[in-house]
């Protein structure tokens, strides 16, 4: 009895180690849906269209990298996409006034970083619940966008290297799909391999044992919220210079879509469990699912009705296959 | 021994209805200092006229209120709501515009209400999905549905029936706008449910602990999917409210009123995490920041001043009262 139940914990070890729970669920939705639409038109499989994909895939994946981190230690940011106009707007009116590619780069890491500050500090040290702080910060950011500028901030910087971090190439691939593979990178090995992404699994698992030996369990979350903060005032920056302009509307439902991916790729709302090959997954599922629908000639409308069943639908297979491993 | 234990049961009703009675007397002290604050600096606040159209306006967030209130007690969150309401507007106006009758439209409208109710409620109480994955999905499926149905373009409301019109317009007594009455005869009924009727406490039983809910024999899957019906319907009678107003069905209708009410309910002092607030104090709460904008409004302050104080009172008033619990706790 005892033995049999070692074997089938072994074998579930086994899978889980070449991929995790919802993953595969994920992986097998991905590969259908991919291979459904190359059926229906063969010119989602063209080159062009494959690196078409993983550009609108960067933006979103830069912040799901942070988001990933921040919910697996059970808090969560709905204040990234009013976050993502405003740094774009400060981005823009930086590199105007200095010129320099650097200046407003930093500009826009530092307001975003101080964001991800404001927020995660409201949280561990007043204990805010993260949900109704960063609805606050979310108001007060779309309304301090627009006490910032009423306008678009036009770009009159011509700036070739600022262009170049929403449009360039390296090669034939984009420069935001570099930037957002080397922050999901820096993001994988953090979580996976080091001390500090375990402590972050553990912070969401359970944070009084985490305070009872004797971590900082504050100090986890405020780096996850500034690490959020960071990788939005990233994607803020290739936002503004793939839309040359620094737009107060932009960035709208953003955080929307980067927790549906997040909890698309398997990561828990309640903390301590998720991965972020999870994330990359449902970053491209939803990706694929908004290429296949405009490919398609479908009503774009559809891109938000497809990405809500989805979304349910994936968890809610989980949840089929998680009781059939209990049985 | 028995005449303690009863004695003791007897206490602690109303120890707990204490408490709650302080939480409510601090946000009734935050209401009248903002009336107090804008009566003394800006001109004709406090008059009837201002005071009931501020009343009528709150009726939105009020009756969707009673319905997320109710969801977070037991435990659960609905963020669907905002989408709800541009989706049932659709079901009322082609239904008037067809029949001319409100009846009819009306009808329709809560039948709509009642199916994305009975979906949302099945998906978390049958299917065992996490209510915000749940509601973030319909949220997303109705709103993009709306696109899709009215090709983004609203659809006037051409019959014009008086009973319609006065929703929006129409004063009891020429005094309280109707909204503003069906708003607080709904949070009346289903306040005297919480805190009288079995099935309001069976709702607190289950937000406040569902495995000792489970053993005291309540069905935790049933209150929590009756929950989900009752929230839906009340964000449908929200929704005919805001169609009344504008004269339309409006494809943009609701955006972001999810987070409105959700930040209304939890100022009000309904806990996140379940089994914990009244309704009393998410009336109060929304209250409070309806007072608050159409002050700052009075003061001649942009919308977007009002967006950035309304984030830091929420924040700040949230902040207060964990202080204060957490003092009453002793750690």
């Amino acid at each position: 009895m005892s033995e049999l139940t070692h074997a089938s914990a072994q074998k579930r070890l086994i899978g889980g180690q070449l991929l995790g729970s919802s993953q595969l669920v994920l992986g097998a939705i991905l590969a259908v849906l991919c291979i459904a639409i190359s059926i229906a038109a063969p010119q989602f499989y063209s080159e062009a269209n494959i690196i078409a994909i993983l550009r609108q895939c960067a933006l979103v994946l830069i912040v799901a990298s942070g988001m990933t981190m921040l919910i697996i230690t059970a808090e969560v940011d709905l204040s990234v996409g009013a976050s993502l106009a405003f740094v774009g707007c400060i981005g823009m009116a930086v590199l105007n006034s200095t010129h320099s590619l650097a200046l407003g780069m930093l500009a826009a890491l530092a307001f975003a970083g101080g964001v991800g500050l404001f927020n995660g500090l409201v949280v561990t040290r007043l204990r805010v619940n993260s949900l109704i702080a960063t609805i606050g910060t979310m108001m007060m950011l779309q309304g301090g966008v627009y006490l910032f500028t009423r306008e678009a901030v036009q770009n009159h910087n011509q700036l070739t290297s600022f262009t170049d971090l929403g449009a360039g190439y390296v090669g034939a691939v984009p420069v935001p799909v570099i930037i957002a593979a080397l922050i999901f990178v820096v993001a994988y090995v953090t979580l996976r391999f080091t001390t500090l992404g375990r402590y972050l699994y553990a912070v969401g698992a359970n944070e009084r044992a985490v305070r009872l030996s004797g971590l900082r369990s504050e100090r986890l979350k405020l780096l996850a919220f500034v690490g959020t903060g960071l990788c939005v005032g990233v994607a803020g920056m290739i936002l503004s210079s793939l839309m040359n302009a620094g737009q107060p509307t932009a960035g709208r439902g953003f955080e929307l879509t980067v927790i549906a991916a997040v909890i698309l790729g398997g990561t828990s709302l309640l903390g301590g469990r998720g991965s972020l090959f999870g994330t990359l997954l449902g970053v491209l599922v939803l990706k694929v699912i908004d290429n296949g629908i405009i490919i398609l000639g479908w009503n774009q409308d559809l891109q938000m009705v497809v990405p809500g069943i989805v979304i349910i639908l994936a968890t809610y297979l989980d949840i089929i296959r998680n009781n059939a491993n209990v049985r | 021994m028995s005449l303690a234990s009863t004695a003791s049961a007897k206490d602690q009703p109303s120890m707990l209805a204490r408490l709650f009675a302080r939480q409510e007397l601090a946000l009734l002290v935050c209401l009248v200092l903002v009336l107090a604050f804008f009566s003394a600096t800006v001109e004709n606040f406090f008059s009837v006229r201002n005071m009931t159209n501020v009343l009528g306006q709150a009726s939105l967030a009020l009756t969707a209120g009673v319905g997320c209130a109710i969801v977070f007690i037991s435990g659960e969150v609905d963020i669907s709501i905002g989408s709800l309401l541009a989706t049932i507007a659709l079901p009322l106006i082609i239904i008037m515009n067809d029949t001319n009758s409100l009846l009819l439209g009306v009808g329709g409208a809560l039948l709509f209400g009642l199916i994305i109710g009975v979906v949302n409620g099945y998906l978390v109480a049958y299917a065992g999905i996490n209510s915000l994955i749940v509601t973030l999905g319909t949220m997303f499926i109705m709103r993009g549905g709306v696109y899709l149905y009215t090709g983004q373009r609203a659809i006037p409301d051409a019959a014009s029936l008086d009973s319609f019109i006065a929703l929006s317009d129409g004063r009891l007594f020429n005094i309280i706008p109707y909204s503003a009455v069906i708003a607080i005869v709904l949070l009346a009924a289903f306040g005297y449910m919480m805190q009288h009727r079995p099935f309001g406490r069976q709702i607190y039983a289950v937000g406040g602990n569902q495995e000792v809910a489970r053993l005291a024999g309540y069905d935790v899957r049933r209150v929590k999917f009756i929950c989900f019906i009752i929230s839906a319907l009340l964000a449908t009678v929200a929704g005919i409210i805001l169609a009344a107003r504008v004269g339309s069905a409006q494809h943009t209708a609701g955006l972001n009123f999810e987070f409105q009410v959700v930040a209304a309910t939890v100022l009000g002092g309904v806990s996140l995490a379940g089994g914990i607030g009244s309704l009393t104090g998410m009336a109060l709460g929304v209250l409070i920041l309806q007072f608050l904008s159409n002050g700052l409004r009075g003061l001649g302050l942009p919308t977007e001043w009002q967006l950035v104080i309304t984030g830091m009172i929420i924040i700040a008033a949230v902040a207060f009262d964990e202080a204060k619990r957490r003092r009453a706790n002793g750690g």
